[in-house]
């Protein structure tokens, strides 16, 4: 792709992100989402093969049909309140539209089918704009409702994504499904907090995009797609094994490590407004996805796959993709969990 | 009366001076044995200062030295109890272990392990010093674990051999098998008095004791052999001879009855375990007996007559007479010993030929042991003024004179008649008649490391009891009258063993091989009770722990109910929730579906 | 407290910064160092607890975990290093990282005040360890045995976490020292069963509670040499260190919830002793025998008596350096014979006499022989478990009987009967060997002498 019409394109998505986040008028909100969801086409497909058409369409009716659900949200909105404004308070009706549209895009668990098809069939640095930056228009739009979503509606979806994340990743050996499930997890934890505590769930979004971000980078760096590839890093960079192994268990959320930042803040959030039960059955959920984590790290990391003498001087050619960004990655999404007492400023 | 307490704890801290030596390069050298040898026997002579001087007083002590730990209210020091029992005691052992040792100086020379199996010799003389002189239950249960594991090590001493091995392992099954009723009495004793120290217990004088004399009771079935845990007894023989002469004669084996005799203070008062100790020491006394008379195991038979006479010991503590009891656990440990040094004597001399019918026409070859074997064999069977006299006899004379049991006594008198069988068997077998073993064997026993151990035991065997009963005032008074056929029933028992066992040896000498009978299996095979438990026990168990701890629970329901279930499920749902072809249909529908249900269900309110 | 801690975080760059040739030597001398930094804290000179700050204190309960837990790592870097001997420098560089990291960890969790901050530190151990066990374990079976190590503490642990933000709602802090004074008594309810059970359920697993067992014998088995010693040494007693700890807020609960977890205990102590009496592989069998002692630890916790509480304490300490002794003989029989099964290696006596002597006094010392601490340990259990319930002392009876016959079967197996052909040519037992099992017998052998300072908090 020329890299003018690249630089075009993706000004024009994060373009089309910061409308959404900023604008107070529903109808700017919903071009915003246009924009953006017509600027990604193009990225999504940027290889063109079957496969990443496939995954475009689909993502693109989609994203279309959640549009059209919004729009028709906003205008019952109007027909209700006579107002545009983004501030006013939603009647029921329309906040529930206007939720399953946003958890359409975000990609909630009934409407999760299409994120590991479409993570799948794109590239990697293309799931890596899918599954981060793609978020944050829907999260804020949820952000700024937060109040007037409907806490029953959120907290179902929620759980069913926290196990269907689980429970997807676990039988799958691409790495992009996994990640996809993994990010209908980490969706799941975020909406589940979203109506006691929206900060919560910026935090958890803000840490889930750094360890997504980190895990993306660690594979692009081979472009390993598979567990198979995977598993062949020893060969190629040994110190990164090391890193994919923190970073998992971190993703995990497995204490001490960042992943675990998150999910401490959130149960202890639910558990403030008098909900044990279900912090209880999220955290043992979100031990399916640490398995699969686990599975990744066993066969990266912490057993030295069979491999022929050619793969063995592998490391020898170097690598041309930079690693600048990766060591403040991955230090950040292993080691913030000691500056946790920052979030009391957060209060 | 310094000089009472120091002099008893300088014997003491003599006996720790070789253990403190094999840090040093002293270990490793010739004389080390030597060494063990005239500690102990520095040891014996200085015990005899407190033991004369007890003698002379009469006064008991206790001391205190040192301050172990405070739990919540029970103080637990390190203290000794110097009383009767341990006074007397204490002197006999080491005087025994001197012996003992001399004599495996002999008998092990060519052991390339000797000083190690002087070291552990020493050690469990140590324990049985703490467990005799131990004032307070902790200090004795350390002795009593200690005389236990020391005997496993020494029983498997030739550990090459699976026998010795297996030997010991049983020893320490069958002793700790008493060890829980030890447990479970200090437990008690905790939990009701909140003390451990004798004295105090004895003071506090509680009532309903029976559980932790039961306990007790239990502890000493195991170490001493009693029926039910007996089996042991007779297998520890795999060890060397002068372990089996110190341990398991006149030391370690005793001391469950001196645990016994010890709790005197609350088993006096106590009918219900009395009588139980009355029935299981006859029992023992009597089966044992009747085990000792078809071995051909020279060992085997001295060891079947320990046991036969510890349970004559229950039985005197059974009917309440425990100082008579003590007196023979004393005079017992002379003329035992010395019958163990003596079967050393002729199986070492005899290139290691345990078996008594092919010994025979001794008398020949090694007087000093004939004479010496001969003399203790009277003397385990009570004749007149030789050591056994003064306690046996007494014993059965209280017994006869008691309003007991009538089964019991009988049974006791008759295994006191066996016990004279027995002896003759082995008299006759090993030492009259025509030799039966290999004539090329050279036989020579004028070794003073052999001849002077025997010798003082052997004077310690016609003496000792003569002197011990003589100087000590026994506390609970025996039967001072009695009609003259009951005085003299003891010695006609015995005397109507010796002559019908004499004549059926005689007779037997030359009788056709007849197919075993019954009872003769019975007795050969100890009462087909090592058959029983010792098949049929530890198979069970074992495969218990096998099929059932193992293979069914660990393995099987235990893995399936949570980890393999678990995983199964979530593998199904995996399945069930990742395979989708991926057809835009079905994500439509699930918008549709969902939308609707949700604007339905949420909108009702 | 950071007179401990960062020392020991000092020790990372030291393994990175040392001369290959010194790493061994240089870890193992700084790291005892290290614990002779930490003696002066057994003095615990008042009733009260060393409050070094709001982070971090220590007490008498604490302090000897702590201490076992400084004792070891340099056993557990002596005992590694021929293990390691094929690996490249930089790879045995990173596994005693792992082990200074798990070390880190332990201590922190053991002096923490917040119980949120121990529960992060309980979890935190779980990934060194689960390093140390998948990465440098002996078979492939290591893996599984990983998963079933994380899953099972993870999945007993996330309630605690539930429950212990829930106990942070209602009692305002989490601060050990405050809460014991302020938590009220639980009433009777279900909700406070579930409380109960969810806190307990964490240790419970991590002892581990027969049942919830599984565990512990896959990652003993699988586990390298250091593995093994730390697990059953230290993480152990995590369990037992936090179940005494949370027990003091529970109350009353725990009276009559514990009957179905005493009962559990009971039974599982002599099932998996008698599981012991069967085992044909050495590991196997320590671990078991593990679950077994750890059984009574949780008898102990659950009378909750003062002996009881102080058996408990004094019991953890014993096994700790017991089994470690245990995993690291089996772990010289492996070295030599490439075998944990025991009838490869019988006979050993005739071969290696120092060795046998070691394993003897460790077998000794397994089985409770007075008047080591072992002992201590296991008769105060049994004396409150006797208070507790007469009958009791008749499935006691039955573990002492067979905890001393597994634990002489195994003498017998490994040292004694006849000496097979094929362990002819043996390496002699080296002097870093005989130094590893002197320094697991030592301290057993001194706190005989003076075992208060192990009793615990109520002593």
């Amino acid at each position: 792709m020329n890299p003018l019409i690249f630089t075009m394109i993706m000004l024009t998505v994060m373009l089309g992100t910061m409308i959404v986040m900023t604008s107070s008028h529903w109808l700017m909100v919903w071009i915003g989402f246009e924009m953006n969801m017509l600027a990604i086409i193009p990225i999504l497909m940027k290889k063109y093969n079957p496969r990443s058409m496939e995954a475009s369409t689909k993502y693109f009716l989609t994203q279309a049909t959640a549009s059209m659900l919004l729009m028709l949200a906003i205008v019952i909105n109007l027909v209700y309140s006579g107002q545009w404004s983004i501030t006013k308070p939603l009647d029921p009706t329309t906040s529930i539209i206007m939720t399953l549209a946003l958890a359409m895009k975000l990609g909630l668990s009934p409407f999760h089918f299409w994120v590991p098809e479409v993570a799948q069939g794109i590239k990697l640095s293309s799931g890596l704009i899918l599954l981060t930056w793609q978020k944050l228009a829907p999260m804020s739009i949820l952000y700024q409702l937060s109040p007037t979503l409907n806490t029953n509606l959120l907290l179902t979806m929620s759980m069913m994504s926290i196990a269907i994340g689980g429970w997807g990743g676990l039988n799958q050996t691409q790495l992009r499904k996994i990640m996809a499930y993994s990010s209908i997890a980490h969706m799941g934890w975020m909406t589940a907090i979203m109506t006691y505590n929206p900060t919560m769930a910026l935090l958890n979004l803000a840490i889930y995009i750094l360890l997504t971000t980190t895990t993306f980078v660690m594979f692009m760096l081979n472009s390993t797609t598979t567990t198979l590839s995977l598993s062949h890093t020893w060969n190629k960079t040994p110190l990164l094994t090391t890193a994919i192994l923190t970073t998992m268990l971190s993703l995990g959320g497995l204490p001490p490590l960042s992943g675990f930042l998150p999910k401490w803040m959130i149960i202890q959030e639910l558990t403030k407004n008098d909900s044990i039960i279900m912090p209880t059955t999220m955290a043992i959920t979100a031990l399916l996805n640490l398995y699969f984590y686990m599975r990744l790290t066993y066969s990266t990391s912490l057993t030295m796959f069979p491999s022929t003498n050619n793969m063995k001087i592998k490391w020898q050619f170097g690598h041309l993709n930079p690693t600048t960004l990766l060591a403040p990655l991955i230090i950040l999404s292993t080691l913030i969990l000691p500056l946790s007492p920052i979030l009391a400023l957060l209060e | 009366m310094n000089l009472f307490t120091s002099s008893t704890l300088l014997s003491l801290l003599i006996l720790t001076m070789p253990i403190m030596a094999s840090n040093f390069n002293s270990y490793t050298k010739k004389s080390y044995p030597n060494y063990v040898k005239t500690m102990v026997s520095y040891s014996f002579l200085v015990s005899l200062i407190p033991t004369m001087m007890f003698i002379q007083s009469g006064q008991e002590m206790m001391i205190s030295n040192w301050h172990w730990m405070t739990i919540q209210t029970l103080k637990l020091n390190l203290s000794f109890k110097l009383d009767y029992f341990s006074m007397i005691f204490m002197p006999v052992a080491l005087f025994v272990t001197w012996s003992i040792m001399e004599f495996s100086m002999w008998y092990m020379h060519s052991d390339p392990n000797i000083n190690r199996f002087f070291k552990y010799l020493l050690m469990f003389l140590i324990t049985m010093m703490i467990l005799v002189t131990a004032n307070n239950l902790f200090q004795l249960f350390i002795g009593w674990e200690g005389v236990g594991i020391m005997s496993f090590l020494l029983i498997g001493w030739w550990y090459g051999r699976t026998d010795a091995n297996t030997a010991a392992l049983q020893a320490i099954l069958y002793n700790r098998i008493g060890d829980v009723g030890f447990l479970m009495a200090m437990a008690w004793f905790l939990f009701n008095l909140n003390t451990w120290e004798l004295q105090q217990i004895f003071t506090l004088n509680p009532t309903n004791t029976n559980l932790p004399l039961a306990g007790l009771l239990l502890a000493a079935t195991g170490k001493s052999a009693q029926f039910g845990l007996h089996p042991w007894l007779p297998s520890a023989m795999e060890g060397p001879t002068p372990v089996s002469a110190l341990l398991h004669s006149s030391t370690m084996v005793v001391a469950g009855i001196f645990l016994l005799i010890r709790f005197y203070p609350l088993t006096e008062n106590n009918k219900t375990i009395q009588t139980m100790m009355l029935c299981l020491g006859a029992i023992t006394t009597l089966f044992t007996a009747i085990c000792a008379l078809t071995q051909n195991d020279i060992k085997k038979i001295v060891a079947f007559s320990t046991s036969s006479q510890l349970g004559l010991m229950m039985v005197t503590v059974g009917i309440n007479q425990p100082h008579l009891a003590f007196l023979h656990i004393c005079t017992h440990a002379f003329f035992k010993a010395m019958l163990f040094l003596c079967s050393g004597s002729i199986i070492h001399s005899l290139n290691d030929e345990q078996d008594i019918r092919k010994m025979g026409g001794l008398y020949k070859s090694l007087p000093f042991t004939t004479t010496a074997l001969i003399t203790g064999s009277l003397a385990l069977t009570g004749m007149p003024f030789l050591t056994g006299f003064y306690s046996k006899d007494l014993i059965i004379e209280s017994i006869n004179t008691s309003y007991t049991n009538a089964w019991a006594l009988t049974i006791t008198l008759i295994a006191t008649s066996l016990t004279a069988v027995y002896s003759t068997r082995i008299i006759y077998f090993a030492l009259l008649g025509q030799p039966r073993f290999p004539a090329l064997i050279l036989i020579n026993e004028n070794n003073p490391l052999l001849i002077n151990p025997i010798k003082r035991l052997l004077i310690g065997s016609i003496f000792a009891g003569f002197f011990i009963s003589n100087n000590i005032t026994p506390t609970t008074i025996p039967q001072m009258t009695m009609p003259t056929y009951l005085k003299i029933t003891a010695m006609l028992v015995t005397l109507l063993g010796f002559i019908v066992a004499l004549e059926l040896n005689m007779a037997t000498q030359n009788l056709k091989l007849t197919p075993p009978s019954k009872y003769l299996k019975f007795s050969n095979l100890l009462g087909y009770f090592p058959t029983v438990m010792h098949r049929l026990q530890p198979l069970i168990n074992l495969l218990a722990s096998q099929k059932v701890a193992s293979m069914l629970l660990d393995l099987t329901w235990l893995e399936n109910a949570l980890p393999k279930s678990i995983s199964s499920f979530q593998m199904k749902t995996s399945t069930l929730i990742s395979s989708q072809k991926g057809q835009i249909k079905l994500y439509f529908l699930s918008f549709l579906i969902t939308l609707t249900l949700s604007l339905i269900t949420l909108n009702i309110n | 407290m950071l007179k401990i801690i960062i020392p020991t975080t000092m020790l990372i760059p030291l393994v990175w910064l040392s001369k290959n040739s010194m790493i061994w030597i240089n870890t193992t001398a700084y790291s005892l160092m290290i614990t002779l930094i930490g003696l002066p804290l057994l003095n615990q000179f008042n009733d009260n607890s060393l409050n070094m700050s709001l982070t971090y204190f220590s007490d008498s309960l604490s302090t000897p975990l702590l201490m076992l837990t400084m004792w070891l790592l340099p056993l557990m870097i002596i005992a590694s290093q021929f293990h390691l001997i094929k690996e490249s420098y930089t790879r045995k560089k990173l596994y005693i990282t792992m082990l200074i990291l798990l070390q880190i960890f332990l201590i922190m969790t053991f002096s923490a005040t917040e119980l949120i901050f121990f529960y992060i530190l309980f979890e935190a151990t779980l990934v060194p360890t689960l390093i140390i066990i998948t990465r440098w374990g002996g078979q492939t079976e290591r893996l599984n045995a990983g998963l079933y190590f994380l899953f099972y503490t993870l999945v007993g642990s996330l309630p605690l976490l539930v429950a212990l933000i829930y106990l942070q709602n209602i009692l305002g802090s989490l601060n050990i020292l405050l809460i014991q004074h302020w938590s009220s008594p639980l009433t009777n309810s279900w909700s406070n069963s579930l409380l109960w059970l969810a806190c307990m359920m964490a240790f419970m697993v991590k002892m581990p509670l027969y049942g919830l067992h599984l565990w512990l014998p896959k990652a003993h088995v699988e586990a390298p040499i250091a593995g093994s010693m730390v697990l059953a040494a230290v993480l152990l007693k995590l369990g037992g260190y936090g179940m005494l700890r949370i027990t003091t807020l529970l109350n009353p609960t725990t009276n009559f919830m514990a009957y179905p977890f005493l009962m559990l205990s009971l039974w599982g102590m002599i099932m998996t002793s008698s599981i012991c009496l069967r085992q044909t592989d050495l590991k196997s069998l320590i671990a078991y025998s593990s679950v077994s002692h750890m059984a009574l630890v949780i008898v102990a916790v659950l009378i909750q008596t003062p002996w009881s509480y102080m058996g408990a304490t004094a019991l953890m300490i014993a096994h700790g350096l017991t089994s470690s002794m245990l995993f690291c003989l089996a772990n010289t029989n492996y070295e030599r014979i490439h075998s944990r099964t025991m009838i490869l290696a019988r006979g050993l006596q005739t071969v290696l006499p120092l060795m046998a002597a070691w394993w003897l006094l460790a077998s000794l010392t397994n089985l409770a022989l007075p008047p080591s601490i072992n002992l201590i340990g296991e008769l105060f259990v049994v004396m409150s478990t006797f208070s507790w319930s007469p009958l009791s002392i008749g499935l006691m009876g039955i573990n002492i009987i067979i905890t001393a016959l597994y634990s002489l079967y195994m003498l017998i197996m490994t040292q004694r009967g006849k000496q097979t052909h094929h362990i002819s040519n043996l390496t002699p037992s080296y002097t870093r060997e005989n130094t590893l099992m002197a320094m697991h017998i030592l301290p057993l052998l001194l706190l005989s002498i003076n075992p208060k300072i192990i009793l615990g908090t109520l002593y």
